[in-house]
């Protein structure tokens, strides 16, 4: 049986993750509205209360989207192994979150697929826990 | 068999990882799928200063409410808020809440964020990491004065009863939520905190709050800190790019 070390620590760690957040994530967010959104990274800021990185995506009609993307803040980004170079301008993401509430284009990320192809947590506040794994 | 085997002996493998984890920030982003963000508090006995006194200091998470006050009562209990304060209660809106708008938490609120204990002999401090990256600070042995200014923090005075850390608090202001979902509190609010290391990485909070302006009898919530070993507190100015509060909407709730 293959065992993904990284699911174990999940299934150890889950019951004890904080929300991390300044705000209520739900007032801001809506879980129920996902998004996956790839695109090409045009600013990225390292900053407080949540870093940020803003990416331009085509839609359906080629049509090129300008979407604000929430990271946790960068002392959570930096606990858990992100540094300010992680992203970069010009960087092909792939962005796995949840969509504003009010319809703005802006998403709080879940789940990044950096450039050099490693999926990583975007620290992000409410939807960042790691995914439930069955007891067995 | 084989794959309880497997099972544990992956476990055994990943318990050091994750304590490096703390000691030094990992060289790469977290992969979806593990966190090593919250490593289970140290096992050990409390430490004391040489002279006896409990040792407190370190870097703690939690100890105080977040999402709602309520989680810190005894099983079965109910906050006894009254009417008046259920109505302003049920009127807040998230957009409002101070801690979003990059003000403080007050007390017994807590940010999810790290904050830091330094003891000397005539202060104790709380270093506050996140939201805000300020303090408070207890007098030891002080005395409050006749009519405090109301204050985000209050007024604290501190004693040790036994091994507990007593922090008297009067002189707040209004101002400040208890949590995500609004509990308010007037100007008439006494605090009581008692913080007891039980365990190396435990700190247990049980606090007192005494609102005749907003609650009809002093109540008890208890919240426990854990112990962030080899951590260190970082900069965080809330007020620089927050952009959050523009698009918050609906009432005030739950995380």
């Amino acid at each position: 049986m293959y065992v993904r070390p990284g699911l174990i620590a999940c299934a150890c760690l889950l019951a004890t993750l904080p929300a991390v957040a300044h705000h209520s994530f739900a007032a801001e967010y809506d879980a129920n509205k996902p998004v996956t959104l790839k695109g090409i990274v045009t600013k990225v800021e390292w900053t407080n209360p949540h870093a940020r990185f803003y990416i331009d995506v085509k839609d359906a009609q080629g049509q090129v989207v300008h979407w604000n993307l929430e990271l946790g803040s960068p002392n959570v980004l930096t606990r858990s192994g992100w540094t300010r170079k992680a992203l970069s301008v010009g960087d092909q993401v792939t962005v796995e979150g949840a969509a504003a509430r009010d319809g703005a284009k802006m998403a709080s990320a879940r789940v990044v697929t950096l450039g050099d192809g490693r999926r990583v947590f975007g620290g992000s506040s409410g939807g960042d826990a790691p995914p439930p794994v069955p007891a067995k | 068999m084989m794959k309880r085997l497997l099972l544990a002996s992956a476990l055994v493998a990943l318990v050091p990882a994750l304590f490096a984890a703390q000691a030094t920030p990992p060289a790469a982003p977290t992969p979806a799928g593990a966190s090593p963000r919250n490593p289970p508090a140290p096992k050990g006995p409390a430490p004391k200063f040489p002279d006896g006194t409990p040792d407190l200091s370190g870097v703690w998470s939690g100890g105080g409410a977040i999402g709602d006050l309520a989680a810190g009562l005894p099983k079965g209990e109910t906050i006894p808020i009254l009417p008046e304060a259920k109505k302003i209660m049920d009127a807040r809106q998230s957009k409002d809440d101070p801690e979003a708008n990059c003000l403080p938490t007050g007390v017994p609120r807590v940010a999810p964020y790290p904050w830091r204990i330094v003891q000397t002999p005539t202060h104790t401090f709380f270093l506050f990491e996140g939201n805000i990256h300020s303090f408070r600070q207890i007098f030891m042995n002080g005395k409050h004065p006749a009519d405090p200014d109301p204050t985000w923090y209050g007024h604290s005075i501190g004693k040790w009863e036994g091994n507990t850390l007593v922090i008297d608090t009067v002189g707040y202001n209004d101002l400040f939520w208890f949590d995500f979902r609004g509990h308010p509190h007037t100007e008439k609010l006494h605090t009581i905190e008692r913080y007891t290391r039980t365990d190396l990485g435990t700190l247990v909070n049980e606090v007192t709050i005494d609102d005749p302006g907003a609650y009809s009898r002093p109540f008890k919530v208890t919240f426990n800190a854990r112990l962030r070993p080899n951590d260190e507190l970082m900069e965080y100015i809330c007020q620089e790019n927050n952009q959050d509060v523009h698009h918050i909407q609906g009432p005030a709730g739950t995380p």
